[in-house]
């Protein structure tokens, strides 16, 4: 780079301000946080766009899986006179979480999408805002569902089951579900004033509310018969844009390539016997096709991969967040306290760095339940042992530096000094680490779900591939090259996005030239 | 440098303890338990009464009945090399043969008896001039009467305590019994059985049985034991104190599923898992280091764009993924079909030459044969691995850039590939001898799923399958060898580091 090229360079836009215009207010730009710095720079960088894009791609698919990819129609008129004409089948049948997350996603994307002119508040906050909600709805909802299995029981008490026959029940359930959120939220500081608390959380327990009134003793639909219904010309059906549920299967439709129809095996019978398949081809021309084929047991592969979204994005937040939390935690006590506790703990980091963690994770889904919340666990509670380290350094370094002597001169307690004072300053590298893990979480659950270990009940990306091959040999390309592709994208976005982050926090690899 | 290597010798007990009794639980509270799929494997068709004697004897055999801390201290006694009170002996197979253990007390027993009969004091004499192949067999003879009196003596206390239970269920003492029919022991001798109850006649006529299968044990016991004492074999290990501590090899015990030692089983598979992971090590320092150099000379510019992107793809792609289409595409005849899809050999391997020939046309021999078998397996193990590496030595050779020696070496005009290769290059090895240490787990975990995709008879194949059955004695074998190794690569790594560098000192 010759002098000319430097001068040329330097930006425009760059003015000098005088001491009188400083004092004016002219000039003067509000300093970035730290977080705020480092964000803009990653969205700079193409490739973290292109990653936060394909993220942003599965989780909207992973929130409207059901209005998107569903056997039940959105739309049905019966032919008969009848008190219901029309219905809609997959509104009606909407599980509570559904509507919930459908709702969440929905109002929180408008939220994040307008512009600050309008509203002021923060993006980060509104994002936390958001997070705040679905996860106290979440909470909310879990144990009105733990409610729900429980009075599903057989064996309950009848004076129970006679309660919960009444009339009142349904309501009072809808409005336990709204105390438990709402209670939660005037908790957590969301809002600096008790009044904005109020207003969010209140947003809040009545979407519960509505939703779990609107949900409330619904059964779980797992039968199809709308294609018969057609058939017999009892009603019409308008789907949404993939017509297939992901449990909606029929063995004589095992393994069809992409691209056929569900009259496939008829055609090709109709050819074996010699007979005239031109009415059959006609009718196929209309049915809707499996656009990525089926499965082992006649299931739609592409229903089954947007389904599979949502495993793979929980998957990957949930036991991160839980390996940060056990780590930070243990990592936080080591650097702090050094001396005896720190090889204590350290055996027991060391106790995990020393056996491969796949297979701590496959012994432990070997022998646990296989389902989708005891996996977070699992993963969550097997891969802390990089976020303890990280916080463990920099606990190290912080330890003896005056604002952290100062805190605990005042008589801080631990607790504060630990979290407030010292893990702010310390928990840049476990951030950027826990980008990485989120990646290495979806690659494990891709292995455990190969080793047929991963969630029994629920569509996965890994179950996919690993019905590709079988005992005898067969290999399926559909079923291997589609799955693992979405796979394969969702953790180098992942791995994108980590590096993206680390080189806008570690300017130090910038500056090396040769 | 020798006290600190003895310090970290140290603490790795500790770990290995961790690791195991980690795993010991994790395996423990699994529903059905350690033994579970040994209960299964009697099959639905035995007897009620069979099956129950069945279980009993597993219990008996493997020590299932026991708490599972109980359990664990036990086997920690087996495999640690010092070991507490008389010497075991060697058997002319190599076994380690130790005194009977004591028969657990039947239930119940002050129902019938005031005092449960002891072990019998019996001495024995070796025949004139007896060889060490006749006292092996009158040992064998011994054992082989103990161990069917001592099965006999816990099947029939299995049977007996069923009928018990269901007395005691139905006069009233249901609060001892639990839910498999269980009795607690200590109350049940406290209680006074109703001997008017419909139950009773065949409920004593049982508990005779199991007392008289018991004094019977007690007596082949006492015999097994004389015998024993009379060592008809060499003892085992250093005595250090006579008769309380001695050190020995570590005892890993036998299958639980297999009935093969469990060393055996392992010394099967460890070299073809060595072998896979040592042909792909080298390859992957040989791609990694010129790679990584190459982006690190080339910061910035498209090389090292590409370069970079290249390694992120390949660490993301999941290695079900890479072996499924390998195997697929590559493998299957259908498609390509150029490599064998599955196992280490071909089927008629044992009949080729050791090394290949060209007498009577071309003929690849064993050991090609076998690498062919390899190339897919070890492509999957090197992708993964080379790609961490090369941004490691992207990143080391990047900071060195940085330092100051290498401006004093440009402001001296030394050329710039005498300062890539012999200023930096040599100071950017230290971290790749760590890495060593963070590679090597991973990749004896990848080739857990490696090994299954092909289907090659390796430590991950093996360690699976013990997952499945809940062999307790393979798994925890298979993962005390698996940590050791991983526990002496860190170690290894770290005394390189301090080799490789001098400012580097362990003191």
């Amino acid at each position: 780079m010759t002098m000319l090229d430097a001068q040329r360079s330097k930006p425009a836009e760059t003015t000098t301000v005088t001491g009188v215009q400083l004092m004016q207010g002219l000039g003067v730009q509000p300093a970035k946080g730290f977080w705020e710095d480092a964000w803009s720079q990653v969205v700079r960088q193409p490739r973290a766009i292109a990653s936060l894009c394909w993220i942003g791609l599965v989780g909207f698919l992973a929130a409207f899986a059901p209005l998107i990819a569903s056997g039940h129609p959105i739309y049905s008129k019966w032919n008969e006179e009848g008190p219901n004409r029309v219905a809609s089948p997959l509104l009606r049948y909407l599980t509570a979480g559904d509507a919930m997350i459908v709702v969440i996603a929905l109002l929180g994307g408008l939220l994040l999408l307008v512009p600050r002119s309008v509203m002021k508040m923060k993006r980060g906050h509104r994002l936390g805002l958001i997070l705040a909600a679905s996860a106290q709805a979440a909470f909310a909802i879990g144990i009105i569902s733990i409610v729900q299995w429980y009075i599903g029981r057989r064996e309950i008490p009848a004076d129970i089951r006679q309660a919960t026959l009444q009339p009142w029940f349904r309501p009072t359930m809808a409005a336990a579900a709204a105390v438990v959120a709402m209670a939660i939220l005037l908790i957590v500081p969301t809002f600096r004033r008790l009044g904005g608390r109020l207003v969010f959380g209140g947003i809040v327990a009545a979407l519960c509310f509505a939703t779990i009134w609107g949900t409330w003793g619904r059964p779980v639909l797992e039968t199809f018969p709308y294609r018969d219904q057609e058939a017999q010309g009892i009603a019409e059906h308008t789907y949404t844009l993939i017509p297939f549920s992901p449990n909606e299967r029929a063995t004589n439709l095992r393994l069809l390539e992409p691209g056929q129809t569900r009259l496939t095996p008829d055609i090709r019978y109709a050819e074996s016997q010699g007979q005239d398949t031109s009415a059959l081809l006609a009718k196929a021309e209309e049915s809707p096709e499996y656009i990525l084929g089926t499965d082992a047991i006649g299931q739609d592969v592409m229903s089954q991969m947007i389904h599979a979204c949502r495993l793979s994005i929980s998957i990957g937040l949930v036991s991160t967040g839980i390996a940060v939390v056990i780590g930070v935690t243990i990592g936080a006590l080591m650097g702090y306290f050094g001396g005896w506790v720190d090889l204590l703990l350290f055996r027991v980091v060391e106790v995990f760095m020393a056996i491969p963690v796949l297979f701590l994770l496959i012994v432990a889904a070997a022998v646990l339940p296989r389902n989708t919340y005891v996996l977070m666990i699992i993963i969550g509670c097997v891969a802390w042992t990089g976020a303890a380290r990280f916080t463990r350094a920099e606990f190290m370094r912080l330890r003896n530096q005056d604002f952290v002597q100062a805190a605990k001169s005042v008589g801080l307690p631990l607790r504060s000094v630990l979290f407030k004072h010292m893990l702010p300053n310390g928990v840049t590298p476990v951030l950027v680490d826990s980008s990485f893990a989120i990646a290495a979480a979806i690659l494990a659950e891709s292995v455990l779900s190969y080793l047929g270990l991963g969630p029994a009940e629920q569509a996965s990306w890994g179950r996919l591939l690993a019905s590709a091959t079988n005992e005898v040999g067969e290999f399926k390309w559909w079923l291997a090259t589609y799955p693992g592709a979405a796979i394969f994208l969702t953790a180098l976005a992942y791995n994108l996005l980590g590096e993206s982050l680390r080189d806008a926090i570690d300017p130090k690899l910038k500056k090396a030239r040769v | 440098m020798g006290t600190y290597i003895l310090r970290r010798l140290l603490l790795m007990i500790p770990t290995l303890i961790g690791i195991t009794f980690l795993l010991f639980m994790l395996v423990a509270l699994a529903p059905g338990g350690i033994g579970a799929a040994l209960r299964v494997s009697g099959g639905g068709q035995v007897e009620s009464g069979q099956k129950q004697m069945m279980e009993a004897y597993l219990e008996d055999r493997y020590g299932l009945g026991d708490p599972v801390p109980v359990q664990y201290v036990r086997w920690l006694g087996r495999i640690s090399p010092i070991k507490f009170g008389d010497r075991a002996q060697v058997s002319l197979r190599g076994e380690r043969v130790s005194a009977p253990k004591p028969i657990k007390d039947p239930v119940a027993w002050k129902w019938f008896v005031e005092e449960l009969p002891g072990v019998p004091e019996v001495g024995h004499e070796w025949a004139q001039g007896a060889s060490d192949e006749e006292r092996g067999l009158i040992y064998a003879k011994a054992l082989e009467e103990y161990v069917a009196a001592r099965a006999a003596s816990v099947g029939a206390a299995a049977v007996f305590e069923q009928e018990a239970a269901r007395l005691l269920k139905d006069t009233g003492h249901a609060d001892i019994v639990d839910f498999r029919n269980r009795i607690e022991k200590g109350p049940a001798n406290r209680v006074t059985p109703d001997r008017t109850h419909e139950l009773w006649p065949r409920v004593e006529e049982l508990g005779q049985r199991m007392m008289a299968a018991y004094t019977r044990a007690q007596d082949a016991r006492g015999r097994l034991q004389a015998v024993f004492a009379a060592k008809p074999f060499d003892e085992a290990g250093v005595p250090i104190i006579p008769g309380a501590l001695y050190v020995d090899w570590p005892d890993f015990g036998v299958s639980m599923t297999r009935g093969q030692p469990v060393l055996d089983l392992i010394g099967n598979r460890l070299p073809v898992t060595l072998l896979v992971n040592c042909i792909a090590f080298p390859i992957i320092y040989l791609i990694a280091i010129p790679g990584g150099m190459l982006a690190a000379v080339k910061q910035g510019k498209w090389q090292d764009t590409l370069l970079g992107g290249l390694f992120v793809a390949f660490w993301s792609v999941p290695i079900v993924w890479a072996g499924v289409l390998a195997a697929g595409y590559l493998a299957n005849d259908r498609y390509l079909g150029w490599f064998p899809v599955a196992g280490l050999h071909s089927n008629d391997s044992d009949r080729m030459l050791f090394l290949p020939s060209f007498t009577d046309g071309f003929k690849p021999g064993f050991v090609l044969d076998t690498l062919w078998h390899l190339v897919l397996p070890v492509a999957c193990l090197v992708y993964g691995g080379f790609a961490v590496l090369s941004k490691q030595t992207r990143a080391a050779m990047l900071d060195n850039f940085n330092a100051d020696y290498v401006r004093t070496a440009k402001a001296k005009g030394v050329a710039s590939n005498h300062i890539i290769f012999r200023h930096v290059f040599r100071n950017s090895l230290l971290p790749l001898i760590t890495m060593f240490a963070t590679v090597f787990p991973a990749m004896l975990s990848g080739s857990v799923v490696i090994e299954r995709i092909f289907s090659i008879p390796g430590m991950g194949s093996l360690a699976i399958e013990a997952i499945y059955l809940r062999d307790r004695e393979l798994l925890l074998a298979n993962a005390l060898m698996i940590a050791a190794v991983n526990l002496f690569a860190l170690l290894l790594a770290d005394i390189l580091y301090a080799i490789a560098d001098p400012r580097i000192s362990y003191k």
